[in-house]
């Protein structure tokens, strides 16, 4: 049961619903009652994308078209833009990708899904690959359009040793999830996990994770922040499974949103699976409105109560941006978060 | 060190499961199985009015077409409804006049279970000890109740729920099941078509009930279910303090309780509601044991209610159970204490719901799990706070601690919040016992069993301390004895 399965059958009962579990914040069956038309083919991209002039290689796929198959060489460092573009046309249409990293490369992988079109439903599928000693780094910018209803899936097989540091930013879409799956061996690999949302109007953005750690010795650090305003919805299910024979895995999941607003919602389901014992493992989980005392303060000093709420929550979502290890990326994303906060006070 | 002494002497004077008797007593049966007849023979066996068999009636009809529920992180074989005994009664002689009348078989039950049934024995406690009145549930029903006349005196009703049918009809119209509805879930549906007994608490306004109140359920009956009901009304400004302890004898099949408990709480008023749960938890191949698929919700339906659920779960072989504040009153407030334990092959799928509905509204979860042996414990909790709910706080936190290689402990959180003055904070950690905790204790003199008792004990604190003093000591005990043999 999934979007894309429901897209190439074109039969509705495939979609998940608010009866599934894992779907009860972002029901897809009750949303759509029609599928567009798939979406016409496309070549090539008009227009550059957000991370343009960073990558030293670029990937475009455009309503579904454009390579399925990305590879890294062994020891080679690459930056590679891989841009979703969902063109001016989109109907509804499944892109699929999968990324190979050999042995001891390092990929900077800066993803962007581009809503050229407005109410497009789209599944995007990549599967990633991150073998012996290799290192990706994935930023992703979610743009979709605020009609858009987007799923969003990456499978992402780690080998021992190998690190995996993945920041996500969004402003949602009508309904919009971003899933990733981990398979974590443990043996010394390590993954970072960030998301950051800000959503307004009647959005609506799901960041759901699974990390699943089959051995020893791994870790998993995650951090989501987000901020909700309007009548949007923020989700974040956060999983990580601890299987049998995992010992001295070390991992930690943190959530933290805002509400700005009275008809805003934040749902949250941070969950751990834990089978093995010798772990230490934690979540913390926090939702709440502004700080006042923050805002007074700034406020005495001169700013006005606009710029220092943007500020404020400028600041608390920084904190996963900062995070991000490429220098341009990160730049890159500083400037995207100051544009949602600056067109969202 | 002293306590930690007691303790281990506790835990070697008794058996495994020292509630595992059964007794050999003279009893009547329903047909097995369920149908609308058997609804009837429990309706008719009980002398109810027509209204409650027509509700029992309904709800059978609705429990038909419901289907049973697979999302709690559980594992059993289907359960055949069929192959059970919905009514299991001990023969009575007529119509009881005094305790005296009881058979001396059922009051030798209770001796031994260590529950007092005589108000004098209870009285001729120590010094100054608490009272406390019982109402013992033995499988499908309630044999004696006692501090009746002293409590009536202060107008609080208390007695078994037939009695409760019979003499207050009005109150248990009004009550039973506005908290679970009678279709909320599949088993609450089948509580409601088959219970058969359970106390009834009727405390009226202003009054804060002279004694803490309790009931003991005790299963005995083979391939029989038990399907008690609790139903506690607190009236406006009012307070009563309520324990639940529940045994049952060790046998190689499973064996089914679904209760249903529901309180109502007026404005100002409070509800403290324990539970010590101590049902057959099966062997240590995970043979045998009670099913617990409860449903517990407390209603704050006035401004300033509170409610204080505190629970140590340490039977069953299967719990799946989430006792939830519904916070309606602006003000009202919500608390969740609980240690549940798993051992050998046990699974529990336990914790609670905070539903903030009212402005100011305030919870707080404390929720302890510890898993040994082979046993799987996973806490499923939900806070939500609705658009109207401002101000509403809560507070959670989970801690599992896992003992051995074999076990699993799982979180499960849902937080909901729906607007913008809403405070949530959850936090949950994962751990074993740790090293140098234990290399600390032993290094003292303690040998390893005493040095886990003590960081056990240690880790569960929180909660224990909620208890009412004579629970705690008793839960404390039941803590050693459920991890025993765990320790490699």
């Amino acid at each position: 049961m999934s979007l894309a399965r429901a897209i190439t059958t074109g039969d509705l009962t495939q979609l998940p619903s608010r009866r599934d579990e894992d779907w009860r914040w972002s029901d897809l069956r009750g949303l759509i009652r029609v599928l567009p038309a798939p979406s016409p083919a496309h070549i090539g991209a008009g227009t550059p994308g957000p991370f343009a002039g960073l990558a030293n290689r670029e990937v475009v796929i455009v309503n579904g078209y454009g390579p399925a198959a990305i590879k890294v060489a062994a020891g080679e460092t690459q930056t590679l833009a891989l841009r979703f573009i969902a063109a001016r046309d989109a109907g509804a249409h499944v892109a699929r990708a999968a990324i190979e990293v050999d042995a001891g490369a390092t990929l900077t992988l800066l993803e962007s899904y581009e809503g050229e079109g407005t109410d497009y439903v789209v599944e995007r599928d990549l599967a990633i690959s991150v073998a012996k000693g290799a290192r990706l780094e994935r930023v992703i910018i979610a743009g979709d359009d605020q009609d858009a209803v987007s799923v969003s899936r990456a499978d992402i097989d780690l080998s021992p040793g190998a690190t995996l540091a993945q920041t996500v930013l969004t402003h949602g879409g009508k309904r919009q999830r971003l899933e990733t799956h981990v398979a974590h061996p443990g043996a010394e690999a390590s993954v970072r996990l960030d998301g950051v949302y800000v959503l307004g109007a009647k959005r609506h953005a799901d960041l759901t994770t699974v990390v699943t750690h089959a051995g020893a010795n791994g870790v998993t650090d995650q951090l989501t922040k987000g901020v909700v305003n309007g009548q949007a919805r923020g989700v974040f299910q956060g999983r990580i499974v601890v299987s049998p024979g995992a010992d001295q895995t070390d991992a930690k999941m943190g959530h933290h949103a805002l509400v700005l607003s009275d008809r805003a919602e934040v749902d949250a389901k941070p969950e751990l699976e834990i089978y093995a014992d010798d772990v230490a493992c934690a979540h913390g989980n926090t939702v709440g409105a502004l700080d006042d005392e923050s805002l007074f303060y700034a406020r005495q000093r001169g700013i006005p109560e606009a710029e220092a709420r943007a500020m404020l929550i400028g600041a608390f979502l920084g904190e996963v941006v900062d995070r991000i290890e490429h220098d341009g990326a990160r730049g890159v994303a500083r400037a995207w978060l100051a544009e949602q906060l600056g067109t969202r006070p | 060190m002293a306590a930690v002494q007691q303790t281990i002497e506790h835990v070697a004077e008794v058996e495994r499961y020292k509630h595992g008797f059964v007794t050999d007593i003279d009893q009547e049966f329903a047909p097995k199985g369920l149908s609308e007849d058997i609804v009837r023979f429990i309706s008719a066996k009980k002398h109810e009015p027509q209204w409650m068999l027509d509700w029992r009636l309904e709800a059978y009809r609705r429990w038909l077409v419901l289907d049973e529920p697979t999302w709690a992180r559980v594992n059993f074989p289907r359960i055949d409804y069929q192959d059970s005994y919905y009514y299991a009664a001990p023969k009575q002689k007529a119509q009881l006049g005094s305790l005296d009348e009881v058979d001396p078989e059922l009051l030798a039950v209770y001796a031994k279970l260590g529950i007092p049934l005589k108000e004098q024995e209870v009285l001729a406690g120590v010094k100054g000890a608490p009272k406390y009145a019982v109402d013992a549930v033995f499988d499908s029903v309630s044999v004696v109740t006692t501090f009746k006349k002293e409590l009536a005196q202060v107008g609080v009703i208390f007695c078994s729920m037939s009695e409760a049918i019979r003499d207050h009809g009005d109150l248990v119209r009004q009550y039973l099941g506005s908290v679970v509805p009678v279709s909320d879930n599949y088993f609450a549906c089948l509580n409601s078509a088959v219970f058969s007994d359970g106390s009834f608490v009727y405390v009226p306004p202003g009054v804060r009930c002279p004694m803490e109140l309790s009931t003991y359920f005790r299963i005995n009956a083979a391939e029989s279910g038990q399907f008690e009901r609790t139903l506690i009304i607190a009236d406006k400004g009012s307070y009563v303090s309520y324990l639940e302890g529940c045994t049952a004898p060790m046998r190689d099949e499973n064996q089914l309780h679904a209760a249903v408990v529901e309180l109502v709480i007026m404005d100002d008023a409070e509800i403290k509601y324990s539970t010590v749960q101590n049902w057959y938890p099966g062997d240590k191949d995970g043979k045998g044991g009670i099913y617990n698929f409860v449903t517990k919700r407390a209603d704050c339906r006035g401004d300033r209610a509170k409610v204080s659920w505190t629970q140590v779960e340490t039977g069953s072989a299967i719990t799946w159970k989430y006792p939830s504040c519904v916070l309606r009153g602006d003000g009202s407030s919500g608390e969740f204490y609980s240690i549940a334990i798993t051992n050998n092959r046990q699974q529990a799928d336990t914790g609670t719901k905070m539903i903030h509905l009212g402005a100011n509204t305030r919870s707080r979860i404390i929720a302890k799990g510890i898993s040994a042996g082979q046993s799987s414990s996973t806490y499923r909790g939900l806070v939500s706070a609705h658009p109207k709910a401002k101000g509403a706080r809560n507070f959670t936190q989970c801690d599992s601690l896992l003992i051995g290689k074999h076990c699993a402990a799982h979180t499960t959180p849902y937080i909901e919040a729906r607007n913008a003055s809403a405070k949530f904070e959850h936090e949950a950690t994962t751990t074993r016992l740790s090293d140098d905790q234990l290399f600390y204790a032993m290094q003292r003199g303690l040998s390893r069993e005493e040095a886990v008792q003590l960081l056990v004990n240690g880790f569960v604190k929180d909660v224990l301390q909620e208890l009412p003093m004579e629970f705690a000591v008793e839960a404390q005990k039941l803590v050693a004895i459920s991890l025993e043999g765990s320790v490699g």
